[in-house]
């Protein structure tokens, strides 16, 4: 039985594809819903609050309530507004956030596609990403939104630039685009990326912020200025779907910075084998969360909240003996390692917009062109000699350029 | 020039963002967190605050400890105290009926402090908020309940 559909499956890879599709689509939606609800509980404990807390257990349900309340609202066109650009400005932001997902390597034998391009497939599409901001922009007819959008336009083209450059420097230590190339790369070097690219890793966490305009480069939406900037006009669904592609921006930064940088599905220092006990890191992880998710319930003031927290802990519990099985422990490990760095970026992407007052326009303007754009430069030129002379790369060559 | 070099080594390595974010990070302990959430947890109030008015009885017999002094109402600066009263066989007086009216109230403390018997107080209760100004003439009944702190459940 489970032989025949192995063999189907083989037949027909085509539908394996569509499977992994369905997975990573519903998985990242559910990924991006609360990741507003992370952000959301982040943000407020950095600001001395609580955040959500009345919609469900310590507000879990929160997301779930906010894409009702979006879904039920009205869906207002303004009168001018381009009706057809409007309509689709949206569609194109989210669409281009999610094809990026397609070539990214959750795990070194979990990804969608492996294209020998993949890297610049990646930052092709998600420059169309930009063009649902200026076409929403444009077309609501309103003197905001189209602020916001140029804003938008004007602040990709600059970042894109520093963004792009940095990355040049990870394809001449890997001698590939492809995504699962550069990871392999890393780990047939034993190294990461950013222990040889520090600076290219810096510019490009720098422009990745900027590129998805979140804190403290929002200017598209800098709510003193501009209301609400490119979405001002959009409401009820298509708001939502801004919302969706700008988090899911975040992951696809992410993602990439993760795969190029930081080794992607690779346990740190893999090649180690003194360290191979990290290799019982989710078993540790999940208790971890069964253990702070226990607090979280005996610190509830909700009797019933306490025996969800009671049951989530032990479910907590059940998931770290699974993951105790030592082939279930192998399976898991890159997804887990994967998700944890993608995890932490995100973390730090709240962080900033926690901790950062934003930029002023001419400021970000100057920071992209003045100082970003000649470091990435600078930085690229350097390796590209360090690569000259030093015709194969190993750790201890390339070390050489470390403060390129 | 050290002075320089030192603002260059802030400006490169970022010094200051990073002191930033290292504030905001500690700002995440749970014990830096204010909000109290409210109906689960109150703030206690100050030990004087003056809330909603009681009528105290007997703690032990159950009876009004009012004697219809008609003291409060005559200490009202709003005169919103009626006191009823019916004298008995024996000619004294007995309370009847007692009406506050809490729109007009100012929580001056004054009618508490009037009170010989400490019969009437001004409790430690705030939440007092009505549907209609009718709802906030507190009558004798009332009264004698005390606060009805709202009970919150899920």
């Amino acid at each position: 039985m489970v032989q025949n559909a192995i063999e189907f499956l083989q037949a027909h890879l085509f539908i394996l594809a569509l499977i992994k599709i369905l997975i990573v689509l519903l998985v990242l939606s559910g990924i991006v819903a609360y990741l507003v609800y992370m952000e959301r509980k982040v943000l407020s404990f950095m600001q001395a609050r609580l955040g959500p807390m009345r919609v469900g257990p310590w507000g879990l349900l929160q997301p779930v309530a906010d894409g009702i309340k979006l879904l039920l609202k009205e869906d207002i066109i303004p009168a001018g507004a381009d009706k057809f650009v409007f309509l689709l400005a949206p569609a194109i932001s989210v669409m281009a956030a999610f094809t990026v997902f397609s070539v990214i390597p959750f795990a070194g034998n979990f990804y969608i596609s492996d294209i020998n391009i993949g890297l610049l497939f990646i930052l092709g599409v998600s420059s169309l990403g930009i063009y649902g901001i200026i076409l929403g922009g444009w077309s609501s007819n309103s003197h905001y939104p189209l602020l916001g959008a140029l804003r938008s336009g004007a602040q990709l083209v600059s970042y894109e630039v520093a963004a792009g450059m940095a990355l040049v420097g990870v394809l001449l230590i890997s001698n590939s685009l492809s995504m699962v190339e550069i990871v392999n790369r890393q780990q047939q070097m034993g190294v990461w990326n950013v222990f040889l690219q520090p600076v290219a890793f810096v510019i490009y966490l720098i422009a990745a912020v900027a590129e998805t305009n979140r804190n403290p480069f929002d200017l598209p939406e800098a709510e003193s200025e501009l209301t609400a900037g490119f979405h001002t006009e959009y409401s009820g669904f298509r708001f939502a779907l801004y919302f969706l592609a700008e988090y899911t921006n975040m992951v696809v930064v992410s993602c990439i910075a993760v795969t190029m940088f930081l080794g992607g599905w690779l346990r740190p220092f893999a090649s180690l084998r003194a360290l191979d006990f990290l290799n019982y890191a989710p078993v540790v992880a999940f208790l971890g969360a069964g253990a702070f998710i226990l607090w979280l319930g005996l610190k509830s003031l909700v009797p019933l909240e306490r025996y969800f927290f009671l049951a989530l802990a032990l479910a907590c519990l059940v998931l770290a003996g699974l993951v105790a099985i030592p082939a279930v422990l192998n399976a898991i490990q890159g997804i887990f390692w994967f998700g944890i760095k993608v995890l932490a970026f995100l973390y730090a992407f709240i962080w900033y917009r926690g901790t950062f007052p934003r930029y002023r326009y001419d400021q970000l303007m100057n920071v992209g062109w003045h100082w970003m754009i000649p470091i990435a430069l600078g930085n690229l030129i350097v390796t590209a000699l360090v690569r000259y002379f030093v015709s194969s790369p190993t750790p201890s060559a390339l070390g050489a350029g470390l403060g390129g | 020039m050290p002075m320089v070099l030192t603002d260059l080594i802030r400006r490169v390595f970022l010094v200051d963002l990073i002191k930033g974010l290292k504030l905001t990070f500690s700002y995440q302990r749970p014990s830096a967190t204010y909000t109290e959430q409210y109906p689960l947890e109150r703030a206690p109030v100050a030990e004087r605050y003056r809330g909603a008015p009681r009528l105290n009885n007997h703690p032990e017999t159950g009876e009004t400890l009012c004697i219809a002094c008609n003291l409060c109402s005559l200490a009202c600066p709003e005169n919103l105290i009626a006191v009823g009263w019916a004298r008995t066989e024996d000619r004294k007086k007995r309370l009847t009926t007692f009406t506050y009216d809490l729109s007009r109230c100012m929580f001056c403390g004054l009618c508490e402090d009037a009170c010989p018997v400490d019969a009437l107080e001004l409790t430690q209760d705030f939440e007092i908020a009505q549907y209609s100004r009718q709802g906030l003439i507190w009558d004798r009944q009332a009264l004698e309940e005390g606060p009805r702190p709202t009970r919150y459940t899920r």
